[in-house]
């Protein structure tokens, strides 16, 4: 919405703070850490945007549960409590963003491993996530449902593990 | 050049060079007595002396908080907050995540090895850490204990909000901040058993209004921000982000069906979210504009709250605002008011009187 023109006064901007918020010391600086902390402990550590600029789309993990005697199931992650449910949103939403990528197949592991847990006899996960865009209001009208990207998948074993 | 002609010359030299240094003396009078003023009404906008009533409404309402936060999540407490191999995800991968940032901030696993010096299992030391923060909660509630019950539940709900930083949204973060604010803020308040039992004085006025006024700045920042940040995206002027917001799972309470009669609306309520957002840190400190600006977004929090059903979100918001610009705020105080007050103010020994209702507003003190 902006001009293209003011892209490089907000690169400056944001270079700015960073060395303001120490983001620019190196991992083991005290001045980082120090301030870091304090961040956090004032609840300020993140921006606040409030579904800002525009509301992305949502993010769904499925499990296939393969059984021992070749029954499919389908699970999704879940929770008892809804506080714990939107929480869980949250997590799934961050999943999808670049700056998780490291750590995407472990948190996809660990959740598939909680599900397993439920259901001993399974002897595969396969865990698909990929983003859902609901449709537009005006689509909707004209009955469209929403539609499913998938976004990569992995392949659990009791005794391998391999991503695909 | 004649003799007289030089003495003439050199007069009108002293005389212009007397005039310059006088103008000179005069300018610098100028400029420090603008800074002076500056200065003062700066001291005057950081310190106004206030009662305790928005400290009050702030505990109370953080200590239900609180109590709400801890009863939603009973039933997966365990289950979000577990190790590896027994929860949701493994607590000590967002405890590794924090600590790359730094290693001082507060987390579970820090009560988990203490725990383990005395032998209690981890399970155990959760379920204390969970009792312990319903207890702080309601300590806070109603007033007891205040100062200690308001560090321990920063602690405990920054440990808990930390170790699950994967799982943290919005909601977190502020009663992060009001949990900050509450414990560094002068308590206890008037209205709390601490006053009534203990008998433990009241915070000094003007400390009590530098905290309330740090808390007003950071709502401003907030909204403004969250504001500016929403008129970039498109989705907000044309009312699609409102319909993606309320039919997404898992904030979808309410039927599509029902939304697309009101399908006129979302671009209006689209807009105006934007234009509340963004007009807040303006149109808060105008006395004309403050309960309008104030009472719609209390109404944005509120929907939130029961159309999305983000309860825990809405809940917070709500008490951070009342606290900071609803409870207590004389309806003729206004910023500009405060500033020009300050100059006049700031020659004035502190207000330290503790039983009066309400200080006098710096509009009825100029008045008088």
């Amino acid at each position: 919405m902006l001009p293209s023109a003011s892209d490089r006064y907000a690169r400056k901007a944001e270079l700015i703070a960073a060395s303001f918020l120490g983001k620019e010391a190196g991992a083991y600086s005290p001045v980082r850490r120090g301030i870091a902390t304090y961040l956090h402990a004032a609840g300020i550590q993140a921006g606040y945007t409030f579904f800002a600029p525009n509301i992305p789309d949502y993010h769904k993990l499925t499990f296939e549960l393969y059984h021992e005697d070749g029954r499919i199931e389908y699970q999704s992650p879940h929770v008892i409590g809804r506080a714990a449910a939107l929480r869980l949103e949250s997590l799934l939403d961050r999943l999808a963003d670049q700056r998780y990528e490291p750590i995407r197949e472990v948190v996809v592991k660990m959740l598939a491993l909680a599900v397993w847990r439920e259901r001993p006899d399974v002897k595969r996960i396969r865990a698909t996530f990929g983003a859902i865009s609901p449709p537009d209001i005006n689509d909707f009208e004209r009955g469209k449902g929403e539609s499913f990207q998938p976004m990569f998948s992995y392949d659990f074993s009791l005794r391998e593990q391999g991503k695909q | 050049m004649t003799e007289e002609t030089k003495i003439t010359n050199a007069k009108q030299n002293r005389e212009s060079h007397r005039i310059f240094i006088s103008f000179v003396g005069f300018c610098k009078g100028v400029v420090m007595a603008v800074l002076r003023r500056w200065w003062s009404g700066f001291l005057a906008f950081l310190f106004p002396p206030e009662t305790d009533k928005w400290l009050g409404a702030l505990r109370i309402g953080i200590g239900l908080q609180l109590a709400v936060y801890t009863l939603f999540l009973r039933s997966d407490w365990h289950y979000l907050f577990a190790s590896t191999g027994r929860g949701l995800v493994s607590r000590k991968l967002g405890e590794a995540i924090t600590s790359f940032d730094s290693p001082l901030i507060p987390k579970l696993a820090w009560l988990v090895a203490a725990g383990g010096y005395v032998h209690i299992s981890e399970d155990a030391v959760l379920s204390i850490a969970w009792a312990c923060l319903l207890c702080t909660g309601l300590l806070l509630s109603v007033g007891l204990f205040s100062r200690v019950a308001a560090i321990a539940a920063w602690f405990l709900h920054l440990c808990a909000a930390e170790s699950g930083g994967l799982f943290a949204y919005g909601a977190d973060n502020f009663m992060t901040t009001g949990l900050f604010y509450l414990m560094l803020s002068p308590l206890p308040d008037r209205y709390s058993f601490d006053h009534w039992l203990l008998k433990a004085d009241v915070g000094n006025p003007q400390l009590l209004g530098f905290w309330r006024r740090v808390l007003q700045v950071h709502m401003c920042f907030v909204y403004f921000i969250g504001g500016l940040a929403k008129c970039l995206g498109n989705g907000w002027w044309d009312g699609s982000n409102l319909w993606r917001s309320l039919t997404r799972p898992p904030f979808n309470l309410i039927s599509p069906d029902i939304l697309v009669r009101f399908e006129y609306a979302l671009p209006i309520l689209g807009i105006s979210i934007c234009l509340v957002e963004l007009g807040y840190p303006i149109f808060i400190w105008i006395k004309k504009t403050r309960l309008f600006w104030l009472v719609c977004i209390l109404c944005i929090h509120a929907a939130i709250g029961l159309a999305m059903g983000m309860y825990l979100f809405a809940l917070v918001m709500i008490v951070l605002n009342l606290a900071a610009f609803g409870v207590g705020m004389s309806r003729n105080q206004s910023l500009t008011a405060e500033l020009t007050a300050g100059r006049s103010e700031a020659q004035t020994p502190a207000f330290n009187q503790r039983e009066s209702a309400r200080p006098e507003s710096p509009c009825r003190r100029n008045a008088a």
